[in-house]
């Protein structure tokens, strides 16, 4: 588990172009779409929908879904292995 | 009477500002051209980094020609300053950049989507300084000095005061930008006109 938040963490720094942003700077309880947290935006949701298709073959077709999922880098991660499941 | 009050050029390997070489690139450093300007700024505007070039190209101008013109941001209200800005090739750099992610990596990136479109980096300027003035991009086959001197003309007298003024060249590695302020009544900077435009252009 902790090496896939690791993972996710490189892959939105990556994908989204956090490039000020360290591994280290995301606690896994930020939240990510608050400017207390990393302050994404409704871009970046899109980049994260992508992302888990492209990096973990996982598609969120319900928006509802996604809007519970990307609270956290725990959130995403607990949804991964779930939907891997 | 309008003035041309501060200019900026960047091309693929300086910087100018106001006829001063104020950097150089560095070909040995990992950072993109227009990362290393933007750190020489030493701003805090993280959203600069999700810009695609012509946006960062547009960013970098700007805040030069706020960092010659300090005053620039309080002189005026936030309606009285606006932007006009063309180039040649519009948003093709980044066009081509997100045809590539959908074609090559069969991933189409939405990040690269947003910036499709040339008029993208006046929003990012406007959303950066709060500039709510009239503002227009326009696609010319090259730089025109009459598009300025016009369409500024009808912009002063449509109410702004001063009107933040580029050509931005962006494609391929491709970089010639020319950035400049123009401010009604200054008491400093050249005339406005064809000639002085085309001497401070470089074209």
């Amino acid at each position: 588990m902790d090496t896939l938040k690791e993972d996710l963490k490189k892959h939105i720094i990556e994908q989204l172009n956090l490039e000020d942003i360290q591994v280290a700077d995301i606690a896994d309880d930020a939240l990510l779409f608050s400017t207390e947290g990393i302050g994404l935006d409704s871009i970046d949701a899109l980049e994260l929908i992508v992302l888990l298709e492209k990096f973990y073959g996982i598609q969120v077709t319900n928006p509802e879904e996604g809007k519970e999922a990307f609270l956290t880098i725990n959130t995403m991660a607990d949804y991964i292995e779930k939907k891997r499941k | 009477m309008s003035f041309i009050t501060a200019c900026c050029h960047i091309n693929e390997e300086s910087c100018v500002l106001n006829g001063d070489v104020i950097a150089q690139k560095n070909t040995e450093s990992g950072d993109s051209w227009f990362k290393q300007l933007y750190k020489g700024l030493t701003l805090e505007y993280p959203k600069f980094y999700k810009m695609d070039m012509l946006s960062q190209a547009g960013f970098i101008g700007s805040e030069l020609i706020k960092k010659s013109n300090p005053a620039l941001s309080t002189r005026y209200q936030d309606d009285e300053i606006g932007l006009l800005f063309a180039n040649q090739e519009s948003s093709a750099d980044t066009d081509i950049r997100f045809m590539e992610s959908y074609v090559d990596k069969k991933s189409p990136s939405p990040s690269l989507f947003v910036y499709t479109l040339p008029n993208i980096v006046l929003g990012e300027i406007a959303i950066r300084n709060k500039w709510f003035g009239e503002n227009m991009f326009a696609v010319l086959p090259k730089f025109a000095p009459e598009f300025f001197l016009q369409y500024g003309e009808i912009m002063m007298v449509a109410g702004a005061k001063a009107v933040l003024m580029g050509w931005l060249g962006i494609l391929e590695g491709k970089i010639e930008v020319f950035v400049f302020l123009v401010e009604e009544n200054s008491a400093t900077g050249m005339q406005l006109n064809r000639e002085n435009l085309i001497t401070c252009a470089g074209f």
